[in-house]
């Protein structure tokens, strides 16, 4: 049996995803969610689990550090990685959008059109599709701040209920894409580790097909 | 006086050494199989690469202007200018010929982290389309895989038009196209509906084109599923065509290695039929990558059926990782005190040139550096023979003779 590691993204999905395994049979009884621990092994010792951010998740798979990986759809759209992705594992939804203050001219009205986002790659490719020209300032994090004090004119960033939004004065002014949690995987660990990885993959399907 | 091993395994020497060895076996290997080497210019024109549509993105080329305003780029790919040779040198082209290249290729970046430069070793082999002709550049693939002591890897076969022709049923604007052939290529089963319905296919057509990242794995099975997605009878014939090359790798003996994907795409658009790529455990990507491409050297004037592949060289070394043993450099050391010059400088030629051992020739120090397992001391009172614990003494060259023989025989 071959060994597989599977890169999990830190964060909102986690403990679904870890629930998501463990319907699969794959459990790891370390697992706790205020540990701090990275690393963790099933009783069988033939799945590794590693927890890592969740921006890095595609990189870790690309590489082949990790077999597998559990990453959102936002992030793989940034990183543009040559992965497989074969599964939609349904968790995470949420949405890329356009967001901005409520008093935002039409979008190709605007010239200078500037944008802040954790995601340049995915703002500058919606943009490039709708014939608008635009900046791209990165940010890590509160993005909602930049419309607010000046710094862009608009944000592209992943609305779950939009609350934040909403709280921050801001309004969705364009639905981009729609986002959720998906399964990828190593081109050349598919191709030499076929079988377990298929297996793994087929556990899981079942086990959502349960739980909806 | 006092002999110590001069170990010269400093790392990036070694990495040097391994480099070339493998580079060597790899020339050996395409040779034994009736290649000969050649090599294309480092510098090509511009537009010898962007009027190749579909082939090498322009911006990824790194490229340099000469003194007369000519833009030229670093070969950023080698089967596109050796297919330029090979049509440019024959007219009405009939024969067969077999070309392997050892080339540096040059890129802005590869697989994204900067690096701008990949020692490709490839062949080409030109004149004839046949499925005994891509069996064979197939186990050759193999073989090399095999040469550097691979034992987990898996050769992924597929077909440059099988998918095309489903697309071509669909009428898709270009960009949704392209965003259909990405969602393949990642066979990202979960986004293809989507797509199509939303630019209101035929539901019989999302059902085949959705099937399509599910053909994949054992070339029996991929075999049956894929009837379902047959749209006419050239998609039948080039599934066909594809199972003809694997029954003739099961006759080499290497079935075992290959795994059919009709949903894999290679980015060089020259590709017609049969396209291949390696993978070995434990290397996160292809470690060689080929197919054929009737149609390239019509873009110079002739008709040259060709398949060929290449291998990353650094891919291969990341294969042969566990691979380190490393020889020395040198057969031989002859330690002389200063006494013994004549004989010894006379010893240490007669040793290369007659014998071919790679000899070094020291003077005796208070540190003697050696750099070989054997070790022939010339002192002024005697002569020794050492390698490892065995030391014997001897009076004429003969005695060499002797211990060489003795040495080879082990």
């Amino acid at each position: 049996m071959d060994q597989l590691t599977i890169a999990l993204a830190k964060g909102r999905t986690a403990k679904q995803a870890i629930k998501l395994l463990q319907n699969a049979d794959i459990t790891f009884p370390d697992f706790h969610p205020s540990s701090r621990k990275l690393v963790f092994r099933n009783p069988e010792n033939t799945v590794k689990l590693v927890f890592v951010k969740s921006v890095d998740v595609c990189t870790y798979v690309e590489t082949g550090a990790a077999d597998i990986g559990v990453v959102g759809k936002d992030n793989i759209l940034e990183a543009d990685a040559d992965i497989y992705e074969l599964l939609d594992l349904r968790l995470g939804k949420c949405k890329f959008c356009v967001a901005g203050p409520k008093n935002t001219p039409p979008l190709e009205r605007v010239d200078q059109l500037t944008v802040a986002s954790k995601y340049p790659r995915v703002a500058k490719q919606y943009f490039l599709k709708k014939g608008i020209p635009i900046e791209t300032i990165k940010l890590n994090g509160s993005v909602e701040l930049a419309p607010i004090i000046g710094m862009a004119d608009v944000i592209v960033d992943i609305v779950e209920t939009g609350n934040t939004i909403r709280e921050n004065g801001l309004k969705i002014i364009a639905d981009i894409k729609d986002i959720s949690t998906r399964l990828i995987v190593n081109k050349a660990s598919f191709a030499t580790k076929t079988g377990s990885i298929q297996r793994i993959i087929d556990q899981i399907k079942s086990g959502l097909e349960c739980s909806v | 006086m006092e002999i110590f091993s001069f170990d010269q395994t400093e790392a990036n020497q070694q990495k040097f050494q391994v480099r070339e060895h493998l580079l060597d076996n790899l020339k050996k290997r395409f040779s034994l199989h009736g290649y000969q080497q050649i090599r294309t210019s480092t510098f090509e024109p511009y537009e010898l690469y962007s009027n190749q549509i579909g082939t090498i993105p322009q911006a990824s080329m790194i490229k340099v202007i000469d003194p007369s305003g000519k833009v030229l780029v670093l070969r950023p790919d080698a089967t596109i200018p050796v297919t330029k040779e090979v049509a440019g040198k024959y007219d009405s082209f009939t024969g067969h010929i077999r070309y392997f290249y050892v080339l540096d290729v040059f890129r802005q970046s590869f697989y994204g982290n900067g690096g701008k430069e990949r020692t490709q070793a490839g062949v080409e082999c030109f004149g004839e389309k046949s499925a005994a002709i891509d069996a064979e550049v197939i186990a050759l693939a193999i073989q090399t895989l095999q040469d550097i002591g691979a034992t987990h890897f898996k050769i992924e076969i597929g077909h440059a038009n099988f998918f095309k022709q489903l697309l071509a049923e669909i009428a898709l604007p270009e960009e949704a196209m392209e965003q259909l052939k990405a969602t393949i290529q990642a066979k990202n089963i979960a986004d293809i509906g989507p797509l199509l319905e939303s630019f209101a296919v035929d539901p019989s057509l999302v059902e085949k084109v959705s099937q399509i990242p599910f053909l994949y794995g054992h070339p029996k099975e991929v075999m049956e599923r894929a009837q379902n997605v047959l749209v006419n009878e050239k998609m039948r014939a080039e599934l066909n065509s594809l199972w003809d090359v694997y029954e003739m790798l099961c006759t080499y003996g290497v079935g075992e290695h290959i795994v059919f994907d009709l949903g894999l795409i290679n980015h060089m658009n020259y590709y017609s039929d049969i396209i291949f790529q390696g993978f070995v455990e434990q290397v996160a990507r292809p470690v060689l990558m080929g197919g054929r491409y009737d149609r390239l050297a019509e873009q110079f004037g002739e008709a040259i059926p060709a398949i060929g592949f290449a291998s990353d060289v650094d891919a291969l070394l990341a294969a042969a990782a566990n691979d380190r043993a490393i020889a020395r450099p040198a057969d031989i050391t002859v330690v002389y005190e200063t006494s013994k010059l004549t004989q010894a400088l006379a010893l240490t030629s007669r040793l290369r040139d007659e014998g071919g051992y790679r000899t070094i020739a020291v003077e005796a120090k208070e540190r003697t550096p050696v750099y070989s397992k054997h070790i022939i001391q010339l002192c002024a009172k005697e002569n020794n023979w050492i390698s490892g614990d065995t030391v014997k003494s001897f009076t004429a060259e003969e005695d060499i003779k002797h211990f060489l023989s003795h040495m080879n025989g082990q």
